[in-house]
C-alpha cells in the first residue's frame, strides 16, 4: 500500500498519465474564470426556473385519508357557535376593562359540553438574545425571575379526552383572542372553534385528545402560545408557583372566585396536560376582506426557516379546495406580480416549453406565464420569510418542540352579517373537523412527506433535491476559484525560486529552503481568522449594549458602531501586527488571503444551506459575486486599465450594497421611500432578529465582515507596507 | 541576533501556553451554556463524564460500577477521579476540581510533547551530522518541532473542547504521550507504565508496542544502515564508529519486564477494588468486551455505529473481526516501511480511524503528534484542503445532530454523512502525511548519495 502511494505522488519531473478525473479537475481549475461565470449564471437561471420545475403536491401518508368521511358538523353545532359569538360580543359591551369575564364565559361553554377546563396564567416573557443559546435545546432552564403582577395573561384551555384513545396523543386547536380589544374576527374564530369542539365531544371516532387553547393575545399571539407550550413541555418543579402566589395575591384571589363560581367538577386550577402533540392548527378570521372569494390563507414558516410537514398543508389544501370550496392562498410578495421583466421571462419559458412540446409531445413542463409570475411571487415570499427566520404566526412556537403546525386565516367574502356568519362557521368548522379527523387517523407522527421544501402555489412545491441544484451551481465557483488562486500563488513562487537560484542551490532550496512552502497560507488564515473573530465580537456586542437602560435605538446603534470599530483596532493591534512581518511578496499574499477567504465563505454557505436554506441562497446571491470580484484596490489603481477601473467600481458598489446597514436602507428606501429610513430603524430590525435567535443574524454579521474583507485587503496591504518601512 | 530570535520565540511560546490555559479557565465558568459534556462528538460511552459519576455512585452504594451497562472505564479512574465528580465548592461551578484536573492533564501532555519534540530534533540533527548535511540546514529556518507540537496540542479547539466537555480523554492522551516520551528519552519504566495505563484505559494504544519496540531498539531517528554503507562505499572509507547502532534487544527485554510488572500491579489494584463485584473478569467483559463488540450503537463520529446498526446480526462477529484486524493490516506494512521513524509510525498508529468509539480527543492527540514533524512535512500536499475540511466538518457535525435529534427534519443519514466526511479527511491526512514523509526521506537519500535518484526506485 505504501508503495502505491509512493508511486502516485512521487513523480514530479516526468509528466506521466494523469487520471481522467484529475485532468478534469485541473481543467476546471485552470479555466476557473469561465467556469465560474457559467456556473453562477446558470445558478441564477436555475433559481428562476424553480417555479417551472415545481411538482404537484400529493398526500404521501396513506393513513391520513382526507375527506373519506362525510362531515358531521351540523346546523346544531353552528348555532352553538353562534351563541358563543353573541355572548362574547355582549360581554364586551358590558365590561371591557377586564378580560377575565369573557374568559369565564368561554370556560363555562367548554364545561357545558363536558370538557376539562383549566386556566393558564402566564407572564409575557421578552425574547432575549443570548449569545450562547444558539445550539442548546429550546429554553433549557430559562427561568424568569422578576414578574410584575400587573401584567399577566390568561389562556383558557379545554381538553376533550378521546373515548377511543389512551390519552397519549393530542391534537391542538389554537384561537388567539384578545379579550380587551376583541375584534369580531377573533370572536368569530372562537365561534368556529367552539362549534367544532362541541361536535368533537360527541363523536365516537376520536382517538387522540383534543386541546383547545384560547390564547390571550394581548401580549402578542406568539408570546401566549409559547408560554403555554413551555409550561406544557417543561414542567417546573421549583417553588416558583408558591413564590408567585405570594407575590401577586390579587391574581390569585381572582382565581379563587372563579373556582367558587364554577361549580363544575371538571374545572381545575392546576395545569392540565394531554398526550404528545401530533399536530396543531391555529385558526384566525380576518375582519375586513378585500377578497372576491371566501379564501383561506396558510402560513407555515416557523423560526429559522423550518417548515411543517408538507402533508399537513396538503390535507388542508385538499379539504379546503375539494370539499369546502374555499380558495387557498399562500403568502406572496405582491410587488412581484407587476414586474414586467418577470412576465416576459415567464413568456419566454412558456414559448420554450411550447417549442419543446411541438418537438416531442411527451415534454410537458411548461406553465403559463401568469402562473409563472404568481409562482415566482410565492416562491420569493417563501424564501424571504424562511430567510428572515422570524415565524409568521403563533404556529412557530410549536415547531420548536417538533410539532407540525400551521396557521389558517379565513377571510370571508362579505361583511359578516348573520347569514354569512353561519355559512362561514359551517364551512370553516367542517374544514377544521376534516383536518382533525385526518390527523386523528395517523398512527405515527408526520414523517412521510417533506420537511424541506419551498411552495410555489398551495398545490405545488419544490423539494430539497431540486432547489439544492440551483444552490450548488451558485456556490460551485467558490472552491474552484480558491483552488486556482492557491495553485497560482504557489506555482509562481516556485518559479521565481527556480529562476533565481543556481543549480547547486536548487537542491538546497528543495531541501530546507522550502520552509513551510505549502503551509504559507497559514498567515492568510490567521488574518481571516482575526476578521472572523471580529465579526463574532461584533455580533455579541448587542447583547451587552441592550443591558444599558434607557437607550433610544439610534444611540444604541451609534454605540454599537463605535464599539465595533474600537474592537477592530484592539484586535488588530494585539493579534495582527506581531505576525504581519511576512516576507512573501505582497502580490502573492493577497491571492492567498482571497483564496482562504473564499474557502471559508464556501464552508459557511454550505453550512448555512443545511441550517436554513433560504438564507444561504440569498446570501450566496449577494456574496458570491463579491467574493469573486474582490481585489485589492491598490493593485487595480496601479494597473489603471479600463477593465480594472470597472472592477474597482463593481467592488466598491458591491462592497457597499452588501454591507448590511446599506442593504437595509436600500431595501427600505425602495419599499417605503427614503424618508422613513433611519439608523434607528436598522437597530430595531436587528433587535427583532436576535430576539428570535435567528440564524440570519449570525449570517448578517458574516456578511458584514465579508464586505469589509475586500477593503481589508487593501488596508492590510498598507499595514504590511508600513511595518516593512518601519523595519527598513 | 540568533539568540534574540530564539528568546522571542520562547517568550511567545510561553505566552501562548498561558493564553490557552486562561482561555480554558474562562470556559470552565460556562459549562452549562455550552453543554459540551452531552455532545456525542466529545463524550463517548467510554469517556463520558456522566457515566463516570454514575459508576462512582454505584460503587458508593456498594454495587458493581458496571451494573446497568453505564460505566465502561477503568476501576482505577473511579477511585482517582470519582470523588471529584461529586465534590463541590460553594459558589463555584459544579465540576471545578474535575475540570482543573483535565486542564492540568492537558498542560502536562503539552510539556511532555515539547520535551519529546526536542529529543526528536536532537536525534534528527545527529543523523544529519553523521551524514555531513548540517551545513545545508544552517541558513534556512528550522522550526522547533517541540514548541510547534505543544502549541498545536494546547491551542487545538478539539483539545479544548475535549477538556471542557469533561471527558476522560485528556487523561488517556496523557498516558499515550507519557509512553512515547518515556520511549524517546529511554526511560524504560516510564514508557512501560504509560503503555500499560493507556492500554488499560482504552485498549487501542496497545498497538503502540510496535513503535515503542523500534524506538527502544534503535533510537528515535535511525536512518537505514544500508544507506550508510552505500555512502561510505562511494567515499571509500568505512568509519565503524559513525555507523548507527544495530537493533538491540536489551532495552526491549527490559521494557517487557517492566510492562509485565506494571500490568500485574494494575491488575492487582483493579482486583482489589473490584473484589466484591465479580472481580477482574467482570471488568474485562465490560471494558475490553464493550470496546471490541461495539455494543453501544448510539451515534458518534466514527463509522461503526451506523454500520452495525444496519448489518444483520449473524454477520456481526465476522465484521467485528474484519474491522479490528483491519487496524493491524494497516499498521504492519507501514511498520516495515517506516521502521526508521518510529515516532511517525506512532502517530499513524494513534490515528486509527477504525476505533469503535472515537471522539474529538483522539484527533486532538494525533494532530498534536503531527506537530513533531513540522519540518519533514513542510511540503505536504493538500494542506489547505485538509484544514478547510476540518474547519468545515467540525461545525457540521453538531448542526446535523441538531437537525436529526432536535428539529426532526433530518435523519440518521445526515449525521452519518458528516462522520463519513470526517473519516475521509483522516484517510487523506494519513495518506498525504505518509507520502510527504517518504518524499522527504527520498530527498535526504538523494542528497547523501549525491545524485538525484529515480523517484521510482
Amino acid at each position: 500500500m505504501a508503495e502505491t502511494i509512493e508511486n502516485s505522488h512521487s513523480d514530479e519531473k516526468p509528466k506521466p498519465r494523469v487520471r481522467p478525473i484529475v485532468r478534469f479537475g485541473i481543467f476546471l481549475v485552470s479555466h476557473s474564470f469561465l467556469v465560474s461565470i457559467v456556473c453562477f449564471t446558470s445558478g441564477v437561471l436555475a433559481l428562476f426556473l424553480l417555479p417551472v420545475l415545481a411538482k404537484n403536491t400529493y398526500i404521501s401518508e396513506n393513513a391520513l385519508m382526507p375527506g373519506s368521511a362525510s362531515p358531521m358538523l351540523s346546523n346544531q353545532h353552528v348555532s352553538d357557535g353562534n351563541r358563543l359569538v353573541k355572548d362574547l360580543t355582549n360581554s364586551n359591551l358590558k365590561s371591557s376593562e377586564t378580560g377575565i369575564e369573557s374568559h369565564k364565559i368561554i370556560a363555562q361553554y367548554m364545561l357545558d359540553v363536558g370538557a376539562e377546563v383549566s386556566f393558564h396564567k402566564f407572564h409575557p416573557q421578552m425574547n432575549q438574545f443570548h449569545p450562547l443559546h444558539f445550539f442548546s435545546s429550546p429554553d433549557s432552564g430559562k427561568i424568569q425571575e422578576n414578574y410584575s403582577c400587573s401584567s399577566y395573561g390568561i389562556n383558557t384551555v379545554g381538553i376533550i379526552r378521546a373515548p377511543r384513545g389512551d390519552g397519549k396523543e393530542a391534537i391542538v386547536l389554537v384561537t388567539p383572542y384578545n379579550a380587551l380589544t376583541s375584534s369580531f374576527g377573533e370572536v368569530l374564530s372562537l365561534g368556529i372553534a367552539y362549534s367544532v369542539f362541541s361536535l368533537l365531544t360527541q363523536v365516537t371516532w376520536l382517538a387522540k385528545d383534543i386541546i383547545w387553547l384560547v390564547a390571550d393575545s394581548q401580549f402578542g399571539e406568539y408570546a401566549a402560545v409559547s408560554a403555554w407550550l413551555r409550561e406544557y413541555q417543561t414542567p417546573k418543579f421549583s417553588s416558583m408557583s408558591a413564590l408567585n402566589a405570594e407575590m401577586c395575591p390579587d391574581i390569585n384571589n381572582l382565581f379563587e372566585i372563579e373556582v367558587h363560581s364554577m361549580a363544575g367538577s371538571k374545572f381545575s386550577n392546576s395545569f392540565r396536560r394531554a398526550g404528545t402533540m401530533t399536530a396543531a392548527l391555529v385558526l384566525k378570521v380576518r375582519d375586513q376582506s378585500e377578497q372576491f372569494d371566501d379564501t383561506i390563507s396558510i402560513y407555515a414558516e416557523a423560526s429559522n426557516g423550518q417548515m411543517p410537514n408538507l402533508d399537513l398543508i396538503n390535507v388542508v389544501n385538499y379539504l379546503a379546495v375539494h370539499r369546502q370550496g374555499l380558495r387557498v392562498n399562500v403568502e406572496k410578495l405582491w410587488s412581484f406580480l407587476n414586474l414586467g421583466w418577470l412576465k416576459s421571462l415567464g413568456e419566454i419559458f412558456e414559448s420554450l416549453a411550447n417549442i419543446a412540446k411541438s418537438l416531442n409531445p411527451k415534454f410537458k413542463f411548461g406553465i403559463p406565464a401568469t402562473e409563472y409570475v404568481e409562482g415566482t411571487a410565492i416562491l420569493a415570499s417563501s424564501l424571504y420569510y424562511q430567510a428572515l427566520g422570524v415565524p409568521t404566526g403563533p404556529h412557530g412556537a410549536f415547531r420548536d418542540y417538533q410539532v407540525d403546525a400551521i396557521t389558517l386565516e379565513i377571510s370571508p367574502k362579505f361583511s359578516l352579517d348573520k347569514v354569512w356568519r353561519n355559512d362561514i362557521i359551517l364551512r370553516g368548522g367542517r374544514l377544521i373537523e376534516g383536518v382533525i379527523r385526518s390527523v386523528n387517523n395517523l398512527l405515527e407522527k408526520f414523517h412521510q412527506s417533506f420537511f424541506l421544501y419551498l411552495l410555489t402555489s398551495p398545490s405545488k412545491f419544490v423539494s430539497v433535491g431540486v432547489y439544492m441544484i440551483a444552490f450548488a451551481l451558485l456556490i460551485a465557483p467558490l472552491p474552484m476559484v480558491a483552488a486556482s488562486l492557491y495553485v497560482d500563488s504557489n506555482s509562481s513562487s516556485n518559479c521565481s525560486k527556480g529562476d533565481s537560484s543556481t543549480p547547486s542551490a536548487i537542491t538546497d532550496t528543495d531541501e530546507h529552503g522550502i520552509t513551510i512552502r505549502s503551509w504559507r497560507w497559514l498567515n492568510s488564515a490567521k488574518l481571516v481568522f482575526i476578521v472572523h473573530l471580529w465579526g463574532a465580537i461584533v455580533s455579541v456586542l448587542p447583547y451587552f449594549i441592550c443591558q444599558i437602560p434607557d437607550c433610544s435605538p439610534t444611540t444604541s446603534f451609534m454605540i454599537w458602531v463605535l464599539l465595533s470599530i474600537l474592537s477592530l483596532l484592539i484586535l488588530n493591534s494585539v493579534l495582527a501586527s506581531p505576525f504581519a512581518c511576512v516576507k512573501a511578496s505582497q502580490e502573492k499574499e493577497w491571492a492567498l488571503v482571497k483564496s482562504v477567504t473564499i474557502s471559508s465563505v464556501f464552508i459557511g454557505l454550505g453550512l448555512m444551506s443545511v441550517i436554513n436554506f433560504a438564507t444561504a441562497e440569498i446570501g450566496a446571491l449577494l456574496m458570491v459575486p463579491m467574493c469573486l470580484l474582490a481585489r485589492p484596490l491598490k493593485l487595480d489603481v496601479r494597473a489603471g486599465t479600463f477593465r480594472s477601473c470597472c472592477r474597482i467600481i463593481c467592488n466598491l458598489v458591491l462592497g457597499h450594497i452588501a454591507f448590511p446597514p446599506a442593504a437595509f436602507f436600500l431595501l427600505k428606501g425602495m419599499l417605503d421611500g427614503f424618508g422613513s429610513a433611519n439608523v434607528g430603524g436598522f437597530w430595531m430590525w436587528v433587535e427583532s432578529l436576535w430576539a428570535w435567535n435567528s440564524a440570519t443574524y449570525l449570517f448578517i454579521v458574516k456578511a458584514t465582515y465579508l464586505s469589509w474583507m475586500s477593503k481589508a485587503d487593501a488596508r492590510y496591504q498598507r499595514n504590511i507596507f508600513n511595518i516593512h518601512s518601519k523595519k527598513g | 541576533m540568533e539568540k534574540l530570535k530564539k528568546k522571542i520565540r520562547s517568550f511567545s511560546f510561553w505566552n501562548w501556553v498561558i493564553a490557552s490555559i486562561i482561555f480554558r479557565l474562562i470556559l470552565i465558568y460556562f459549562p452549562n451554556n455550552l453543554n459540551l459534556s452531552s455532545r456525542p462528538e466529545v463524550s463517548t460511552p467510554l469517556t463520558s463524564f456522566r457515566r463516570l459519576s454514575e459508576g462512582y455512585w454505584l460503587k458508593q452504594l456498594s454495587m458493581s460500577p458496571y451494573a446497568g451497562s453505564m460505566y465502561h472505564g477503568s476501576p482505577l479512574l473511579l477511585s482517582l477521579l470519582g470523588p471529584l465528580t461529586v465534590k463541590r465548592i460553594e459558589g463555584q461551578p459544579n465540576h471545578l476540581l474535575y475540570s482543573l484536573v483535565s486542564v492540568i492533564a492537558d498542560v502536562v501532555s503539552a510539556m511532555l510533547i515539547r520535551a519529546t519534540g526536542q529529543n526528536l530534533q536532537v536525534a534528527y540533527f545527529g543523523t544529519l551530522k553523521s551524514f555531513d548535511l548540517v551545513k545545508q540546514i544552517e541558513g534556512s529556518e528550522v522550526h522547533s518541532p517541540g514548541d510547534v507540537a505543544a502549541l498545536i496540542y494546547l491551542c487545538n479547539p478539539f483539545t479544548i473542547v475535549a477538556c471542557m466537555g469533561l471527558s476522560t480523554s485528556p487523561i488517556e492522551n496523557m498516558a499515550v504521550i507519557l509512553c512515547l516520551y518515556g520511549a524517546c528519552s529511554r526511560l524504560i519504566p516510564l514508557a512501560a507504565f504509560g503503555w500499560v495505563i493507556a492500554t488499560h484505559m482504552s485498549l487501542y494504544p496497545a498497538i503502540l508496542i510496535i513503535p515503542v519496540i523500534f524506538l527502544l531498539g534503535r533510537g528515535p531517528d535511525a536512518p537505514p544502515r544500508k544507506l550508510f554503507l552505500q555512502m561510505h562505499q562511494e567515499k571509500g572509507v568505512l568509519n565503524q564508529s559513525k555507523l548507527p547502532p544495530c537493533f538491540s534487544w536489551g532495552p526491549i527485554i527490559h521494557f517487557a519486564f517492566w510492562a509485565l510488572l506494571w500490568s500485574v500491579y494494575v491488575l492487582v489494584l483493579c482486583g482489589i477494588s473490584l473484589k466484591q463485584f465479580g472481580g477482574l473478569w467482570e471488568m474485562f467483559k465490560s471494558t475490553y468486551g464493550f470496546i471490541l463488540t461495539v455494543e453501544d450503537l448510539s451515534p458518534n463520529i466514527g463509522v461503526l455505529w451506523y454500520f452495525f446498526a444496519e448489518v444483520f446480526e449473524f454477520f456481526w462477529n465476522f465484521f467485528l473481526i474484519v474491522f479490528h484486524a483491519n487496524i493491524l493490516f494497516m499498521i504492519l506494512p507501514l511498520a516495515i516501511r517506516l521502521h526508521h521513524r518510529p515516532c511517525y509510525l506512532a502517530y499513524v498508529a494513534v490515528c486509527s480511524m477504525l476505533k469503535s468509539y472515537p471522539s474529538v480527543g483522539d484527533s486532538a492527540l494525533y494532530s498534536g503528534l503531527l506537530g513533531w514533524f513540522v519540518n519533514e512535512l513542510s511540503d505536504m500536499q493538500f494542506s489547505l484542503f485538509l484544514f478547510c475540511g476540518y474547519v468545515g466538518v467540525s461545525p457540521l457535525s453538531p448542526v446535523m445532530h441538531n437537525l436529526w435529534i432536535w428539529r426532526g427534519t433530518g435523519n440518521a443519514n445526515f449525521y452519518f454523512a458528516t462522520t463519513m466526511v470526517y473519516a475521509c479527511l483522516q484517510i487523506v491526512l494519513v495518506v498525504e502525511g505518509v507520502s510527504a514523509m517518504l518524499n522527504h526521506d527520498r530527498k535526504l537519500r538523494s542528497l547523501i548519495t549525491g545524485k538525484p535518484r529515480d523517484a521510482k526506485s
